[in-house]
């Protein structure tokens, strides 16, 4: 597969939490060339690998399919729209944002803002409240109401773009990047004898606290769960403290709710087989689907695998595809391990 | 030639002021065999129609290329470049863009939004902290592709909302400039001299030059001016309202407008069924400010559109609007030829 299209045509594919449809069903056409039993439930996409059987361990492959959004909450007298978020969304950049409303039909908006000759003293040094936010859709409020309604999601607009090097720029890298990870890593085992079973998961609703992870691992009952998203690559304005470097690979989790030996192994497994990562530290959960996973049912041992990615969260992620197919290429290495 | 869609190809061109030459190339392209023109030193275009008659009052009517833009000030070594407005931006429409440097693509990003402390979230982006990222890993990389000085621009979408309205960068003012490529495109009962000057968003610079080589009695500003009918103002505050015709102003921080034809155009409009309206603020101003003192002065009206989120990546304003300022214009031509 050629993982940077792949990548860019789920990132620009919509789906915020709750509204995974879109993505989901996209994800599912490229999850299908690799295995014949897949399936959407609750708006996760589920793909089965190799005969579960007794002895053999069964692992869960994650990322979610939801990215961060807004939801329609009211039609103003005017046509206006006001919204709430769907995600943690940075409100300093909202300002004259272009946007897309996913309502009966795709229209598009811009968020309201004030030009700098009507501003009074020290409204440039302020931050809108969601309160003071809407959306101009250039229409009275009764041609708005034929075509959105309360409840409607509304996403950046926003397409991928190429940087420089093997770098690209797009809305939803968080977590579509982690899709098309798990995607290469199922073609790298495609022709492999395997020692264990396991299941891909696309998860909803992630962004809203780990919904879709929290029923779909229920269903899967996996021994081990391996979750990739996304983490704070190091950008001009952050600490290298919190950050991890784009272009080393995979930042693999240490974390009190994580299972040590499972982090251990990927490391041991990166090393031995020449693929890059780092080490990303967490003092407490990881605010990754692995949260989740470990507490299912009777335990499970779980990992957060993270893609570097700068801007999280806003409608210009950064990534470096290597990083993605390292991470692939250690998830088949540690799939090809397991026995 | 159709107004909108010359409209659009205007507004997608990159220029900001010291940088026309794209705006005024593409100009010259549409007018070079329907007048004499020439091209000043500091780079005006000054194009003279041959009416059917010569009017006792020499009349020009002008509208300016350059749009608001960034220019690199300097390349870090991680291979963000540092950036300054040029004209005036509220940076709370720069963070979270995409942006081009020529055929570069870029990000204006921010650290997570994860990591931002509390009082950071609340924290106004402002120029000094914001950078662009074009994906180099370092200074020498960048430096191979950016230069010191070049010029960046917003990369957004030119779109259409609901049935009337225009959203895309630079509106302010190739607005103008397309009313003046239908008139010269079009046969005039009078002769006109039309100037497409540069520089206005840094002082009205170009329109200075192109007044005392034109040397008219009578201009006519054809503009783009703030609209802010938006939920978060009312009364007074909006300024002026879409939909609601051409804006004529008779003061703003620029000019006092010559009152005689401030009149007559509001009796024009309401004898040919024209809405028009004037601003509810004494805000912004425009070349009328440097024309209309040139010489011995020169008696200058500015016929505008309301234009709503002016100098973001994303403004707003209605074709009806637009189609009314021509209506508008083309009679402001023969009154004032005929005073």
């Amino acid at each position: 597969m050629d993982l940077k299209e792949t990548i860019k045509k789920l990132a620009d594919c919509s789906g915020v939490s709750g509204d995974e449809d879109c993505a989901a069903e996209l994800a599912l056409g490229y999850l299908k060339e690799f295995t014949d039993d897949y399936f959407i439930k609750n708006k996760c996409v589920f793909g089965n690998f190799g005969k579960r059987e007794k002895g053999k361990p069964h692992i869960l492959l994650d990322a979610h399919i939801d990215q961060i959004g807004f939801v329609v909450t009211f039609i103003t007298d005017d046509g206006f729209l006001k919204i709430a978020n769907c995600g943690g969304i940075d409100r300093r950049l909202l300002l004259a944002q272009q946007v897309k409303i996913l309502g009966r039909r795709e229209i598009c908006g811009v968020i309201c803002s004030i030009p700098p000759h009507l501003e009074k003293k020290d409204d440039e040094s302020k931050v809108p409240e969601y309160s003071d936010i809407c959306i101009d859709i250039g229409m009275t409020k009764a041609e708005a109401e034929k075509v959105v309604s309360v409840g409607d999601k509304v996403v950046f607009l926003q397409k991928c773009e190429d940087m420089l090097g093997d770098r690209i720029s797009g809305a939803a890298l968080d977590d579509r990047c982690g899709v098309a990870c798990l995607l290469r890593a199922a073609e790298l085992l495609k022709d492999e004898t395997l020692g264990c079973s396991y299941t891909v998961m696309f998860s909803s609703q992630e962004e809203v606290g780990e919904r879709g992870a929290k029923i779909g691992v229920y269903d899967v009952d996996p021994d081990i769960a391996i979750a990739v998203d996304v983490s704070f690559a190091l950008t001009s304005d952050d600490s290298e403290l919190k950050c991890g470097k784009m272009g080393k690979g995979a930042m693999i989790g240490f974390a009190p709710t994580l299972d040590r030996e499972l982090s251990n192994e990927m490391k041991e497994l990166a090393s031995k087989n020449d693929i890059p990562y780092q080490i990303e530290v967490m003092n407490d959960e990881t605010g990754t689907n692995a949260d989740r996973f470990s507490v299912n049912a009777g335990g499970v041992k779980a990992v957060t695998l993270s893609i570097p990615l700068k801007y999280m969260h806003t409608p210009v992620e950064v990534i470096s595809v290597s990083d993605v197919e390292n991470t692939a290429k250690l998830i088949a290495a540690y799939i090809k391990e397991v026995r | 030639m159709e107004f909108a869609s010359l409209l659009k190809e205007l507004c997608a061109l990159n220029g900001t002021s010291g940088d026309e030459k794209n705006v005024r190339e593409f100009i010259i392209e549409k007018i070079k065999d329907r007048c004499e023109y020439k091209v000043d030193n500091l780079g005006n275009i000054i194009a003279f129609k041959k009416g059917v008659k010569t009017p006792k009052n020499k009349l020009m009517i002008s509208a300016h290329m350059d749009e608001v833009g960034m220019i690199i000030t300097s390349i870090k070594s991680d291979g963000t470049l540092t950036f300054s407005p040029v004209g005036g931006i509220d940076a709370r429409v720069v963070i979270g863009r995409n942006v081009k440097i020529g055929d570069i693509h870029g990000v204006i990003g921010s650290k997570a939004v994860h990591n931002l402390t509390s009082a950071e979230k609340n924290k106004a982006a402002e120029f000094s902290g914001l950078y662009i990222d074009i994906g180099a890993e370092s200074r020498e990389e960048a430096e191979k592709l950016v230069s010191l000085g070049d010029y960046a621009y917003f990369a957004s979408e030119t779109l259409t909302l609901g049935d009337d309205m225009l959203c895309s960068k630079a509106i302010d003012d190739r607005f103008g400039c397309a009313v003046m490529i239908m008139l010269i495109n079009s046969e005039l009962e009078y002769d006109v001299t039309f100037t497409f000057v540069v520089q206005e968003e840094v002082g009205l610079r170009g329109a200075r030059a192109a007044a005392f080589t034109v040397e008219p009695d009578f201009a006519l500003v054809l503009e783009a001016t703030t609209a802010a009918d938006i939920p978060l103002a009312s009364g007074a505050e909006r300024c002026c309202e879409l939909g609601k015709g051409p804006v004529v102003s008779y003061m703003d921080r620029s000019t006092i407008y010559d009152r005689e034809l401030f009149d007559i155009s509001k009796q024009l409009a309401a004898e040919n069924n024209i809405p028009w309206q004037t601003k509810t603020m004494i805000a912004g101003g425009n070349d009328s400010g440097a024309i209309h003192i040139t010489k011995g002065g020169v008696r200058t009206l500015a016929i505008s559109i309301p234009c709503r989120y002016l100098h973001s990546p994303a403004s707003a304003a209605r074709l009806s609007d637009m189609e009314n300022s021509l209506k508008l214009t083309k009679l402001m031509i023969k009154k004032v030829c005929e005073l």
